[in-house]
Order: C-alpha cells, then sequence, then structure tokens
C-alpha cells in the first residue's frame, strides 16, 4: 500500500498545484503574455504596484470580507443558539432545512434573487448592497459550524453554573460562547472566504462604482488577462501560504500550552 | 429531647412528565448535618427529587419546606443548596482556581477572599497546589474532587451529589467514599447522595431512602434496611437474598420449605401468607443429619474472601450461600441457621405498618428481656 500512497499523494498534489505554478511562473515573464516565457523580469509587478484602481480594490474587497463575515459570526451564531434552544424536533428540523437550502442553492439563483429584491426597493447598487448579500449568504456558513459545537456540549455544564448562581447572560457569557468559540471561529474563516470566493453573487449585487477583486478580474478577463493578474494571484497565493503556514504554528503552539504535562504522559 | 426542626421536608410531592407519573406522593424528611443517600434502581426518579430540591424542576402536587418555609417557588439561585454532578461537568475552558471560584466571583467576594476559600476547598478535597491546572490535565477522581469544591465554595447548606462516583474504578470509588463522608462530618453540612449501588449506600450514608417507580419504598439506618427489608424489591435490591414463600402460622411460627421454624418476627394473622428471607452470609453448611434444610449443591464461585454456592432444596427453591471453605458439587449438604437469621415480609405492608408492628412486639421483646434480668438478678440473689 506504501508504495502506492506515497507516489499517489505527490502526483495528486502536482496536478491540484501545477495551474497555480503556472501562473506564478508567468508572473515573472519579461513578455506580455502566457505564450513563451521571454525572461525573467518584475515588471508586471511594477505594473501592478502602479496599478492604484485595482489595488483598492484589493482593500475594498478585504475589507467587505472582514466586515460581511464579522456580522454574519454574530448573526448566526446568535441564530444556532436560538435552533439549538427550540426543543420540538419537527419545527427544529425545518429551521435547519431551511438553513441548508440557502446553503445548497445556486449562487446564481441567490444573486438575482437579491438584485430583484434591492432593486425593488430602490437601493443604489453598490458597497452596501455587496455587503448586505455577502453577509446574508454567510449566516448559514456559521450557524452550520456553530450548532454541532453546542450539540456536542455537555448540557450540564449550564445546569452547573445556574446551580452555582449564574444569570442567563452569565451562563452565556461565561459558559456557552467559551464553549463553542472553535465553531464560532471556524465559521468566521468559512465565511471570510466564502466573501473573498465570491463571484456570482457579487456580479449581481454590484453597481458602477464599485467592484470586488472577482468581478474585476473577470471584466478584465474578457479583454484578455495582462500578466499584472499572474502578478497579484502569485501575491494572493504567498499571502494565503503564509497564513496557512502560520495557522498551522499557532495551533502547535496553543495545543503545546494547554496540555504540557499530557504531553509528557503521552511520551 | 427537643425535635430539632428539619432542614428539608417533602409532603405528599408529585411530578409527572406527561403522562409518566416520575414521582407519586414523595414524603420525606431530612434533619441538618446528616448523610442521606436515595438508592434505587435506574429511572425511579432519584434525579428527579435532586432536582426537586435544587429548584430545577417545579413540583406538580405537595410541598417543599427549607427549614420550615415553603420553597416550592423559591428560584433555583436563592436557594442554599448545590449540587455534584455525574459527569464532573467542570468547565473546561476554566483551570481548577477558576471553576471553583465561580460561585464566589458570582457573589461578588473580594479577590482576596475568593483566593482563601479556592485555597480552602482545594485543600479539603485534597488538591492543594492544583489551582493552575488545566481541566484536560486531572484525572477523573481529581476532576470529581474539583467539582466538590467548586459545589462546596457556595456555602451550601445542602449539597446534593448525583451518583458523583459511578464513572471511578472500583478502588478511587472507596477512597473517595471515605472522604466525602469525611468532608460530611467535617462541614457538618447535610448530603443527599445518590446512587444505585447498595454496597455504597450502606457504607456511606446516616439515612437511607430506598426508591422504585417514583415511590419511596422504605426508609432507615443501613441495619435497618439490610436486616429488616420491608418487601421483596427491598430485601432484593439490597445485597444477595434468598426468598421463599412460607406461612405465619403464629407469633414466632413460620413454616417453609415443608417444615416448621422457630423464628422472631410476630404480629402476623395467624396462618398468613408471607415471604421468608435469609441472607446468604447467615447460612452454614453442615452434614445433612444436623441440616435444617437439606439441599443439593449445584454451582460454586469463588469470590475472594468466601465461596458463593447455589444449591437447590428439594422443593427446587434456589439457595445462595457464602462459605468459607469449598463444597463439592452434586453433594447433598445439610443447611443451619438460627431463629433471629429469618426475616419474615407481609405481602403489601405499608411503611408505616411494617413499623408500627416491628416496634410493638420489639417492646414486648424488651420487656421480656426485662423481666427475665430481673428474674435473674432476683435468683442470683437469692443464691447469694
Ligand atoms: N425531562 C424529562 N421528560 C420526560 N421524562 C423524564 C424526564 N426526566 C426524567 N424523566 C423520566 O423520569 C423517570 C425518573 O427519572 P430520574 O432521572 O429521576 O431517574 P433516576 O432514578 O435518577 O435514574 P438513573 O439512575 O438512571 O439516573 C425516568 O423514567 C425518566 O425516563
Ligand atoms: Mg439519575
Amino acid at each position: 500500500m506504501k508504495k502506492i500512497r506515497t507516489p499517489y499523494l505527490i502526483v495528486m498534489f502536482l496536478i491540484l498545484y501545477l495551474p497555480i505554478l503556472y501562473l506564478v511562473f508567468y508572473s515573472f515573464n519579461a513578455g506580455t503574455t502566457m505564450k513563451g516565457f521571454a525572461g525573467f523580469s518584475f515588471k508586471h509587478y511594477g505594473e501592478l504596484w502602479q496599478d492604484t484602481r485595482l489595488i483598492d480594490i484589493v482593500f475594498e474587497t478585504g475589507i467587505v470580507a472582514l466586515l460581511s463575515s464579522l456580522l454574519a459570526t454574530i448573526i448566526g451564531t446568535l441564530g444556532a443558539l436560538a435552533i439549538f434552544r427550540v426543543h420540538r424536533g419537527a419545527v427544529k428540523g425545518a429551521l435547519l432545512s431551511l438553513n441548508n437550502v440557502l446553503l445548497v442553492s445556486p449562487d446564481v439563483i441567490i444573486g438575482a434573487a437579491f438584485l430583484i429584491l434591492f432593486t425593488t426597493f430602490k437601493f443604489s447598487l453598490g458597497f452596501v448592497t455587496v455587503l448586505l448579500a455577502h453577509v446574508a449568504f454567510s449566516i448559514p456558513i456559521v450557524v452550520l459550524m456553530v450548532l454541532p459545537r453546542l450539540q456536542e456540549m455537555n448540557p450540564d455544564l449550564v445546569l452547573a453554573a445556574q446551580d452555582l448562581g449564574a444569570r442567563p447572560t452569565q451562563v452565556l457569557g461565561q459558559v456557552t460562547i467559551p464553549a463553542i468559540t472553535p465553531g464560532i471561529v471556524a465559521g468566521f474563516f468559512m465565511a471570510l472566504t466564502y466573501s473573498l470566493d465570491d463571484f456570482a453573487v457579487t456580479f449581481f449585487v454590484t453597481g458602477n462604482g464599485f467592484s470586488t477583486l472577482a468581478v474585476e478580474i473577470y471584466s478584465r478577463a474578457r479583454q484578455g488577462v495582462s500578466l499584472e493578474i499572474n502578478a497579484l494571484s502569485a501575491l494572493i497565493f504567498l499571502f494565503s501560504l503564509v497564513i496557512a503556514v502560520a495557522y498551522y504554528f499557532i495551533n502547535r503552539l496553543n495545543q503545546r500550552q494547554k496540555a504540557p504535562e499530557l504531553r509528557e504522559k503521552v511520551k | 429531647m427537643v425535635e430539632k426542626m428539619p432542614i428539608l421536608e417533602f409532603s405528599k410531592v408529585a411530578l409527572s412528565f406527561g403522562d409518566t407519573e416520575v414521582l407519586k406522593e414523595i414524603d420525606l424528611v431530612l434533619e441538618s448535618g446528616k448523610f442521606y443517600t436515595l438508592l434505587g434502581p435506574s429511572g425511579s426518579g432519584k434525579s428527579t427529587i435532586l432536582k426537586l430540591i435544587s429548584g430545577q424542576l417545579q413540583a406538580d402536587a405537595g410541598k417543599i419546606f427549607f427549614e420550615g418555609q415553603v420553597i416550592n417557588d423559591v428560584p433555583a439561585e436563592k436557594r442554599r443548596v448545590n449540587t455534584v454532578f455525574q459527569n464532573y461537568s467542570l468547565f473546561p475552558n476554566m483551570n481548577v482556581f477558576d471553576n471553583v471560584a465561580f460561585g464566589p466571583r458570582l457573589k461578588k467576594m473580594s479577590e482576596k477572599d475568593i483566593q482563601d476559600k479556592v485555597k480552602e476547598m482545594l485543600g479539603l478535597v485534597k488538591l492543594s497546589g492544583f489551582e493552575r491546572r488545566e481541566i484536560s490535565e486531572l484525572s477523573g477522581g481529581q476532576q470529581q474532587r474539583v467539582a466538590i469544591a467548586r459545589a462546596l465554595a457556595n456555602d451550601p447548606e445542602v449539597l446534593l451529589l448525583d451518583e458523583p462516583l459511578s464513572a471511578l474504578d472500583y478502588k478511587l470509588r472507596k477512597e473517595l467514599q471515605q472522604e466525602l463522608r469525611n468532608i460530611q462530618k467535617r462541614l457538618g453540612i447535610t448530603f443527599v447522595f445518590v446512587t444505585h449501588d447498595q454496597e455504597e449506600a450502606l457504607a456511606m450514608s446516616d439515612w437511607i431512602f430506598v426508591m422504585h417507580d417514583g415511590l419511596i419504598q422504605q426508609n432507615g439506618t443501613p441495619e435497618d434496611i439490610y436486616d429488616e427489608p420491608i418487601n421483596h424489591f427491598v430485601a432484593d435490591f439490597i445485597g444477595e437474598t434468598n426468598i421463599v414463600p412460607g406461612i405465619m402460622k403464629h407469633d414466632y411460627l413460620v413454616h417453609f420449605v415443608g417444615k416448621d421454624f422457630e423464628n422472631v418476627d410476630a404480629g402476623m394473622r395467624p396462618n398468613e401468607r408471607v415471604e421468608v428471607v435469609l441472607r446468604p452470609e447467615d447460612l452454614d453448611l453442615t452434614d445433612p443429619a444436623n441440616g435444617k434444610l437439606v439441599v443439593t449443591i449445584q454451582d460454586q464461585l469463588f469470590r475472594g474472601d468466601y465461596y458463593e454456592i447455589t444449591a437447590v432444596d428439594d422443593d427446587m427453591n434456589t439457595w445462595q450461600v457464602q462459605a468459607t471453605n469449598p463444597a463439592t458439587v452434586g453433594a447433598r449438604v445439610g443447611l443451619t441457621f438460627d431463629p433471629e437469621d429469618i426475616h419474615i415480609m407481609r405481602y403489601n405492608e405499608s411503611e408505616a405498618a411494617f413499623d408500627a408492628r416491628l416496634e410493638s412486639y420489639e417492646d414486648e421483646e424488651a420487656e421480656a428481656a426485662l423481666q427475665a434480668a430481673k428474674d435473674d438478678q432476683s435468683q442470683s440473689g437469692g443464691q447469694g
């Protein structure tokens, strides 16, 4: 088995990363197309640095993502708490299904629906509508990440806190929220990546003055992708890599600090 | 002697979940400073009683008194009662110190007082120096100690313990039984301990309530309940036992397995059908000629400090015997026992009637004994 496993994994990851690496490779091309490598150069990075519109859009995309996932995390967590407290099985099931339907319905439909909603109420399309739409499609994700944590939580913890004299808000703040924090954090990051990634919904609800990276790249690509986009992609890829590695080390550090004795025992 | 006011009292308390009657007319009286145990099989309503005391559940009927005041409507956080849960239920996001300090902090005690309190409580449960430990770094036994310290840090007058030791291994359980008992004596507060382990109940309690089907079947000291169970359920639940049908011919004479036996029970109707209880440890093996009963040995198990022998009599009743020496499977042997080893149970006798009957003939016996002692004295006086 092992003989097959290692090559299999190498080939699998190679195929997965090949397109990205190809893209990154051509960001260093001295020429202007991806047809033939004309020599090494940072010139497209220079162009990117000059392109203030693109840089603004990168920041705006980040702000939409951060704000929408923050709002969605708050609303979604409260929603999960509310669904968790529903005791009638049928009602609970129905609420969960409603949540999941939103998750699986195609982005195009959600985007079109928002477009109709916003135009009906005469919202001018732009930052606010994009933000609202992102909050809306992120909430079900957060609910989905938080609810299992609530279900896993030992219900006696709440009873124990009440038994010791805690009022409902104190139970929530000191016992329940800390117990489900991993779910909340995971929900936040999922919402963040969904928001950063989103093209379809944003495409519908964005207006003239405002754009996100996905939509901008799409509209530029229609006129033929310039290698400036490759340079940007390379930077974003590097950024993701740094985040992933940092996350790994932070995680390891946390576990070390938390259970030094346990670790020793395992040894 | 002046009766102390009970700290806690249930008067005709009943509770149903939908159609199921979980508690039917529970009456109980707890005095301050004693170790009480609710003993019964799963589903008998033990935890429900604790939840009524702590205020997590409300009674459908009846009254609950705390120091003479009705507390049916007093909210849980105003009751001076705390609970130790079976699965520890420590807050995993807090270390040992913060867990124990949880109650005192809610009460807005000063940081200095909180530190003293936590120190005192951890000392009480023998975990001094564990303040900074995370919960995940503690063994099961240590976690349960922290849970006990956390509940006691709130200065309860009644501590409720819902099967706190059942997740621990045998040795640790024994150790913590002893310690809980010591802590209770030291603090002098009332403990209400729930278990389905009869051995644990007998070892720890001042007073036991045996529960079954939402009713208290019998309450009394461990000795009372072990020696004089009121009915088949209690006799069977409290330890290994032999129960055979019999007829109480008249006071102090019972008929079972085709023979008459002298015994020490009285107060039944003549020729009343009864159940006869003989504990395995009260039976001795002897040769068939000297036996009060003759049985055939069927099976034998070595239990470490004794042999557990199963035998059958000629009426096909099974007898459990605890013997120090091994026997031969298939052999015919005699069983002997003393008249006082026989305990008689009437069918459907209420606890009140049972207690009254026991008292009446025990008084008689005491008088008789007193008379005998006097006779003895006058005799010896005459001789001298
Ligand atoms: N919330 C509830 N809804 C419906 N029935 C319940 C509820 N809580 C308890 N019961 C029922 O009440 C009965 C008594 O429950 P209780 O928890 O008091 O039993 P117990 O004696 O503590 O048993 P165990 O030893 O298993 O803990 C059980 O039959 C149980 O199924
Ligand atoms: Mg229970």
